[in-house]
């Protein structure tokens, strides 16, 4: 039997198989669906169903290796996209280890260069080291530092959408996304009918970008025939929103972060170490920034980009302001990993572990012959590393080595 | 307290004719559009037509006058009834440029008004839009609070700084605004409202008077539009592109991935400075190895030549810098907010400096 074969009978049974459950999502009717056919390699997309029972049917003979459902809700899911009718779209957001630094600094990536096939580890390069090309193939792997860095995010992003969103966290569906990262939908119909630009301006402030509390001068005046003035800027935070978040960033930081710490973030003032205390207590909680010994305005302005910079969440801003976007199903395989896209409650977010509660295959083993893998942990147990050897692995652990490429079913 | 919606004077009306209640009013007079040519319409109908052409000239409506402060009945039934009619002659001219200007202009006028009134009043009228908005208690800073997803709706839409969600009061899903913010939101929602009125008005023929002043209305737009023509150069002038689009375009030449929205934003820019369709694909497939058909198809896609036959426009400075596609700002970048307008701009001063040159050289 080849791999490929192998890890389609596994989905075929999880489709087959009664007791997988996919819950329905919302409005059912109005969304449109989607699944990438496991062995043919192409799109289904456009589709609209009646129930969910008749769309797992659909699943169970086709069985696709990736499944997804509009996040807009449409008069006619089934016609051509600009004869939809597009009624509104849930607010989505993205986080997936792809597009945020990781501690882990992707050591367990690889990259290969299309051009002259030059490889390397870690980040894939902009440019190939050796033939200048930019167009790689990569293998990527998920590590416990991956997760923890998008949960760290996730969390970010939800005490944002709770503290200055107001939404209740019964409002949001948080979900592990079956790869390296999680999604977080929110449903409300007070966010359904918001447009791509309204979108746009809750990503900048999830991100931060455009905070004008950190120019380096005040308000500039420009405009025909006049000159930009710039004044001396003073610097102050209100209490709400981002000036807000600030405030408390400043606080944390400040009073956890040693010297060193505040050098690594390029903060090199030794007064804002020295007089932490008056700090927090002068400036932060009465607000008189103006009062501290040593401390400028060109140095708030330092000490606040770094706290932006630790406090916005890393989103992939693309999928949050698409209005038609595709989002992976809930309780459906991921096709890279062979885990679950799976939602869980949005305060369980320190508890959930993706890798041992989103496995799909519980039970059997198979023998694999496995190129090259580091060492991982999968539904409670730890696991290699192997390289170049047969070994006998649980399935999930095996479908996985195999759609990450790194292993083939021994014959 | 509850606060409803209803309840607005006839003065109240007459200076805010858009207002829904003005419909309630307006119903059991059941006014069709062959009344408006009768002999004592005229005095309605002529209002109406000041109304429109003072928007088109001069942006603005003139609200009804007072003496010391008090109305006529009649003038203020007269002012109210103007605006529908108003309404239906704007849409005669069917022009899209005369549409947008009479909604701005009448949008302006109210917010002027607006500005002068008491803070219920105010929220009477947001109300009025549905808006999700109550008053602060009277010891705080702030006038009101209105709910994140309608402050959007129309601050995203205003280029200052200020109005970023960012850079909001924004706390528990409620953005906190004084009055004269509020006012200016609404600005953005009235002007919606009556744009909106336009698509609703379904008239197949219109009497022949009113279409002799929905043409009179017409020329009147032509002399302006022909005032602020300024079109894109006849020629692709490269040292105009602006610095992110240049960096696309190197970046494809030189065979590099762009992002989806990288080459979203290269070709709409292309598409929209009038390089055609085919010039476009071939620039795309000369760079690099795209697949021509494939290449085509989505140009013509873009350009508005297949599937619903819309151009699609060029995304503004802001969404680009979203996505991380905004790249050397340069000083122009500080004053400009479309791509396009960067372009504008400069390509009229960089042939300005070619023509200067090949002087120079004869």
């Amino acid at each position: 039997m080849s791999s490929r074969d192998f890890v389609y009978s596994k989905f075929a049974e999880f489709y087959n198989n009664p007791s997988s459950f996919i819950p329905a999502p919302t409005s059912f009717e109005h969304r449109e669906f989607a699944y990438l056919m496991f062995k043919e390699r192409f799109m289904v997309r456009h589709k609209r169903f009646e129930s969910i029972q008749v769309f797992q049917s659909v699943l169970t003979r086709n069985v696709p290796s990736d499944v997804y459902h509009s996040c807009a809700y449409y008069e006619q899911p089934d016609l051509e996209m600009d004869k939809k009718g597009w009624i509104g779209s849930d607010l989505v957001f993205d986080i997936d280890a792809d597009h945020i630094p990781t501690k882990c600094g992707k050591i367990h990536d690889e990259w290969l260069c299309q051009k002259c096939e030059f490889n390397g580890k870690g980040i894939t390069p902009e440019q190939c080291p050796l033939c200048g090309g930019d167009r790689f193939s990569v293998k990527t792997w998920l590590c416990d530092l991956c997760l923890e860095s998008t949960r760290v995010e996730t969390a970010k992003l939800i005490d944002m959408l709770t503290k200055d969103f107001g939404f209740a966290t019964n409002e949001m569906h948080v979900f592990f996304s079956g790869h390296r990262g999680y999604h977080v939908h929110v449903e409300d119909e007070a966010v359904r009918s918001l447009d791509a630009l309204s979108r746009k301006e809750i990503v900048d402030y999830v991100t931060g970008l455009g905070l004008s509390v950190l120019n380096k001068t005040s308000k500039e005046k420009f405009g025909k025939g006049r000159k930009r003035v710039a004044t001396a800027k003073k610097f102050k935070l209100h209490n709400y929103g981002w000036n807000r978040r600030l405030k408390i960033g400043m606080t944390k930081l400040l009073s956890t972060a040693t010297v060193e710490d505040l050098k690594n973030l390029e903060l090199r003032n030794n007064n804002l170490f020295k007089n932490k205390t008056v700090i927090l207590r002068r400036a932060i909680e009465e607000g008189r920034w103006d009062s501290i010994p040593g401390v400028s305005v060109a140095t708030w302005l330092k000490l606040a980009e770094q706290v932006k910079n630790l406090e916005s969440a890393n989103i992939d801003t693309v999928v949050t302001t698409d209005i038609h976007r595709l989002i992976r199903m809930n309780g459906t395989l991921h096709g890279k990993t062979g885990l679950l896209k799976m939602e869980f409650p949005a305060h369980q977010l320190d508890d959930f572990d993706p890798l041992t509660q989103a496995i799909a295959f519980k039970k059997g083993t198979t023998k694999v012959f496995v190129s090259n893998t580091p060492e991982f942990r999968l539904g409670g147990a730890t696991w290699g590393p192997y390289k170049n050897v047969n070994v006998v692995l649980p399935t999930a652990a095996a479908v996985m080595l195999i759609l990450k490429g790194r292993a083939e079913v021994a014959n | 307290m509850s606060i409803d919606s209803t309840g607005f004077t006839k003065g109240e009306l007459a200076k805010y004719p858009f207002l829904k209640e003005t419909a309630r009013y307006l119903s059991p007079l059941d006014l069709q559009i062959e009344d408006l040519v009768s002999p004592d319409m005229h005095q309605i109908l002529d209002r109406a037509m000041e109304r429109v052409t003072l928007a088109i000239t001069d942006l603005t409506i003139r609200p009804l006058s007072s003496e010391q402060g008090k109305y006529f009945l009649k003038d203020l039934q007269k002012e109210i009834l103007s605006f529908p009619v108003a309404i239906m002659l704007v849409s005669a001219t069917g022009n899209s440029f005369i549409k947008k200007r009479y909604a701005l202009a009448e949008a302006k006028q109210a917010t002027c008004l607006l500005a002068l009134e008491s803070k219920m009043l105010i929220l009477k009228v947001a109300l009025d839009f549905s808006w999700k908005i109550a008053l602060t208690s009277s010891d705080d800073v702030f006038d009101f609070i209105l709910y994140f997803s309608d402050f959007l709706q129309n601050a995203s839409h205003l280029h200052d700084a200020k109005w970023k969600l960012v850079n909001s009061t924004l706390s528990e899903g409620n953005v906190y605004l004084n009055k004269r913010n509020v006012v200016r939101l609404l600005q953005e929602e009235i002007k919606r409202r009556i744009e909106r009125r336009f698509s609703n008005v379904s008239i197949d023929r219109y009497p022949s008077e009113i279409s002799v002043l929905a043409e009179k209305l017409k020329t009147l737009a032509a002399e302006r539009i022909e005032q602020a023509e300024t079109d894109f150069p006849k020629i692709v002038v490269q040292e105009a592109f602006p610095p992110c689009i240049n960096a696309l375009y190197d970046g494809a030449s030189k065979n590099h991935h762009l992002s989806h929205m990288g080459r979203f934003a290269l070709t709409t820019f292309l598409v929209n400075i009038g390089m055609s369709v085919d010039s476009v694909t071939e620039l795309f497939v000369s760079f690099s190895d795209y697949n021509e058909r494939l290449t085509r198809y989505q140009v013509e896609h873009i350009a508005g030549e297949r599937g619903s036959g819309t151009k699609y426009a060029c995304p503004q400075c802001s969404i680009l810098q979203t996505h991380n596609v905004c790249k050397n700002r340069d000083d122009l970048c500080k004053y400009i907010y479309h791509p396009l307008r960067y372009y504008q701009n400069k390509s009229k001063t960089a042939l300005q400096d070619q023509l200067k040159n090949s002087k120079n050289t004869q």
